[in-house]
């Protein structure tokens, strides 16, 4: 019956999270050999789930998304040959060899059952250490980058869906995402962030693993400001009626 | 008939010799003087001799419940001390009784006991924005609400001692709606620094009908009020109403047997409508025979859906959290109108942000506190609201500071020309306010001062610096501003 799926369900919206970024190794003295002499790094974009497998050392990618994104399209500097990437099946990711950082342009497409149109990320590709205070032209010594090991940049995010159509709805709950661990898998790291400073020791050194804590901790510190906030308002409201009393004290005095 | 000296050799007494004595006396002294046999009966102990065992004795006696011994038994002393009560502002010594054994230095133990109603204030600026009424002015509200403060919201006292010159005559329920009204735009307005729950609790404790109340309260004095003549009326009419029901039930039973009778079971004539008044009288019992008169036939179709929703909806909580699904309520136009489908999005695209015109303000208060302003490491659905309300906290704060900025500059200008009053027209102060004018739209942070609060101070010991005339006057700035003394204003960071 061709009006079930054209059918939205209203009052709904469902969400998948995912995760988008890149990873980045230095290359060894043998792979070196192999491509163009400037190229210093290897380096992976990609779009996956945002759980981990366990057991796996990529970031994210436990479940299979291509229920619902029917192509990824990684568009590359325009040194690269053929920098239009488009990857129909999972998983979507890209592979290459370089020396430099840029702004990878990543659409995702979806199912045609979802009737939505594709949306654009702005990935920078990642290939040197995190840094703090943010000197961006640096490019740290050979043997520092190497004692730093595999750099990671990756963003969580979730994909929402409004009032989908009924027959993506069933898609979509046929494939449940797997729920994110609550607690640090052993052996994996966080993820760094520009919006956690403080998570730059925890993310050094092995695979990130995106986790519910992560969550809560931000939550815990949005919290922990909105109280700062508000604490310091409520010292400001009490010095305002103080002032405006103050203030109709003088007024009385002057036109008295 | 027997004489006293008959008596006396019946209970083998011995002569009385006093001879002031009349004839209850002697007759005591022998009741006592043999009254050896205590708790065992007289024949007892004629029989076993005065050598009886006392536990005999004393098991004879009847043990009655002990009484209590209040008081500790007459030993306890008792002196007179002076105290202080910890809840009073003057240090008023009074004195009372205590135990001698209890320690002096414990505290007053009833003054834990003066609990006060948490006031509320307002600026003038959330006065104009949200608690402007019609029927109270502004200084009519103030005088209200010192009053209410004073007495403790004690409504009847408060009621009774208001009395605002030239203003209109107000009932009770009049002072709790305004009251009520206030607390509640108050709370509703301002930022909340606990969660939502209990922001909700403060505002179910502010609810209050004026229409209801009003009501009620007549209703409770009518009751109250009644003559007796009009609450044996009422018994009667009760009694008269329970026996009509009572009739009307009968009828209706009769009537079920004879159809049934006739025609058959279940014959499934349409039951007899009664009235609100009688479903709401009927005793328990009566109740549940009606209930199931009327009810037999729907039974069946009712309780399934009553029973099918409560699983049905827990079920979906879970199942909304594996498949990550939100709902909202659809807006109640949909159906008419074609709603315009939102696309799909990446929740890191919808991360709040502060407006345009506090924006810059907002962000170094943001940075301040530790809060990035635009991205999240985990942009779910909860931490976007969570920013969204630390972003309006922000803001809220942001406002609150500029106006208390122009209440100072106020302020300040107020002073200069009390100064010019009084030294007689002095031009140079009123160009002194003037500069302070200027230099204070300069000073406005560009996010390189330490502390926000350092703003307001930076600015107010400038104008200090200025206007020393002020200095005799001024009661104020004595907090904040004489800690960051100048050399702290202007220095960059880093």
């Amino acid at each position: 019956m061709a009006n079930a799926e054209r059918v939205r369900v209203r009052g709904l919206s469902i969400f998948r999270p995912i995760i988008w970024g890149n990873s980045a190794t230095l290359l060894t003295r043998e792979e070196r050999e192999k491509v163009p002499a400037e190229h210093t790094h290897k380096w992976t974009v990609a779009v996956r789930s945002a759980t981990s497998a366990p057991g796996s050392d990529i970031v994210g990618g436990a479940d299979d998304l291509s229920h619902f994104l029917k192509r990824v399209s990684f568009k590359l500097h325009e040194t690269y040959p053929n920098p239009m990437r488009n990857i129909d099946k999972p998983p979507f990711e890209v592979s290459e060899t370089g020396w430099g950082e840029f702004e990878v342009h990543i659409k995702l497409f979806f199912v045609p059952e979802s009737g939505e149109k594709a949306i654009t990320i702005y990935h920078h590709l990642k290939l040197h250490p995190w840094s703090l205070s943010g000197e961006p032209d640096s490019v740290p010594p050979l043997e520092v980058a190497q004692k730093a090991g595999p750099i990671h940049s990756w963003q969580y995010d979730e994909v929402v869906f409004n009032d989908p159509y009924q027959n993506f709805l069933t898609i979509l709950t046929n494939n449940p995402p797997t729920p994110l661990p609550h607690a640090k898998t052993n052996g994996r790291t966080v993820p760094f962030h520009h919006a956690n400073p403080t998570s730059l020791e925890a993310s050094k050194g092995g695979v990130p693993e995106f986790t519910v804590l992560m969550e809560k901790d931000e939550a815990e510190r949005l919290e922990k400001g909105k109280k700062a906030i508000i604490a310091e308002q409520e010292k400001t409201r009490a010095m305002l009626i103080a002032r405006e009393k103050e203030l109709e004290r003088l007024q009385k005095m002057l036109n008295g | 008939m027997a004489s006293a000296a008959d008596v006396r050799s019946i209970l083998s007494l011995p002569a009385v010799s006093s001879s002031a004595a009349g004839p209850s006396q002697p007759k005591k002294q022998a009741a006592s003087s043999t009254r050896k046999p205590e708790g065992i009966s007289r024949e007892l102990y004629s029989l076993i001799g005065p050598s009886a065992p006392t536990i005999a004795a004393q098991l004879a006696k009847p043990r009655l419940k002990q009484k209590p011994n209040f008081g500790g038994g007459g030993k306890v002393k008792w002196e007179w001390r002076s105290f202080k009560n910890a809840a009073r502002s003057d240090s008023l010594e009074l004195g009372h009784w205590v135990k001698a054994t209890d320690s002096p230095n414990t505290d007053y133990k009833f003054a834990k006991y003066n609990v006060q109603p948490t006031t509320y204030e307002w600026s003038q600026d959330e006065y104009s924005r949200y608690l402007e009424d019609s029927q109270w002015t502004k200084e009519e509200t103030e005088y209200f609400f010192k009053l209410a403060h004073n007495y403790d919201l004690r409504w009847y006292i408060i009621h009774d001692r208001y009395e605002y010159p030239n203003g209109p005559k107000r009932e009770l329920e009049d002072l709790k709606d305004r009251y009520y009204s206030v607390c509640r735009k108050l709370v509703r307005n301002r930022t909340w620094a606990g969660d939502e729950a209990s922001k909700g609790q403060l505002m179910n404790s502010f609810q209050y009908d004026k229409e209801k109340e009003t009501l009620r309260r007549k209703y409770v004095s009518s009751l109250a009020n009644r003559t007796p003549e009009q609450i044996q009326e009422e018994e009667a009419l009760y009694i008269e109403i329970k026996r009509l029901e009572q009739n009307e039930r009968q009828f209706k039973r009769d009537r079920e047997n004879l159809l049934r009778t006739i025609a058959g079971i279940d014959s499934g004539l349409p039951d007899v409508v009664e009235d609100d008044a009688t479903l709401i009288i009927a005793d328990p019992k009566k109740k549940k025979l009606k209930g199931i008169d009327i009810d037999i036939p729907q039974t069946p179709v009712l309780t399934a859906p009553v029973m099918k929703r409560p699983p049905t909806l827990n079920k979906n909580a879970v199942y909304d959290a594996t498949h990550c699904i939100i709902r909202n309520d659809p807006p109640p136009t949909t159906p008419a109108t074609k709603v315009a489908h939102t696309p799909a999005y990446l929740r890191s695209f919808k991360i709040p942000y502060p407006k345009a015109a506090t924006a810059a303000k907002v962000n170094a208060l943001l940075t301040e506190v530790g809060v990035s302003n635009s991205r999240l490491v985990m942009p779910t659905v909860t931490n976007c609201q969570l920013l969204e309300s630390v972003i309006d906290a922000a803001t809220n704060l942001v406002e609150l500071k500029k106006v208390l900025d122009k209440v100072n500059l106020d302020i300040e200008i107020l002073k200069n020309r009390l100064d010019l009053r009084e030294d007689g027209g002095d031009g140079a102060s009123v160009g002194d306010a003037m500069d302070i004018e200027d230099r204070g739209e300069t000073a406005e942070p560009e996010g390189e001062n330490e502390r926000s609060q350092s703003v307001m101070s930076a600015r107010s010991t400038r104008s200090r610096k200025h206007t020393r005339r002020s200095m005799s006057i001024s009661s104020v700035d004595t907090t904040a501003a004489t800690s960051t003394r100048p050399g702290t204003k202007r220095q960059k960071r880093m």
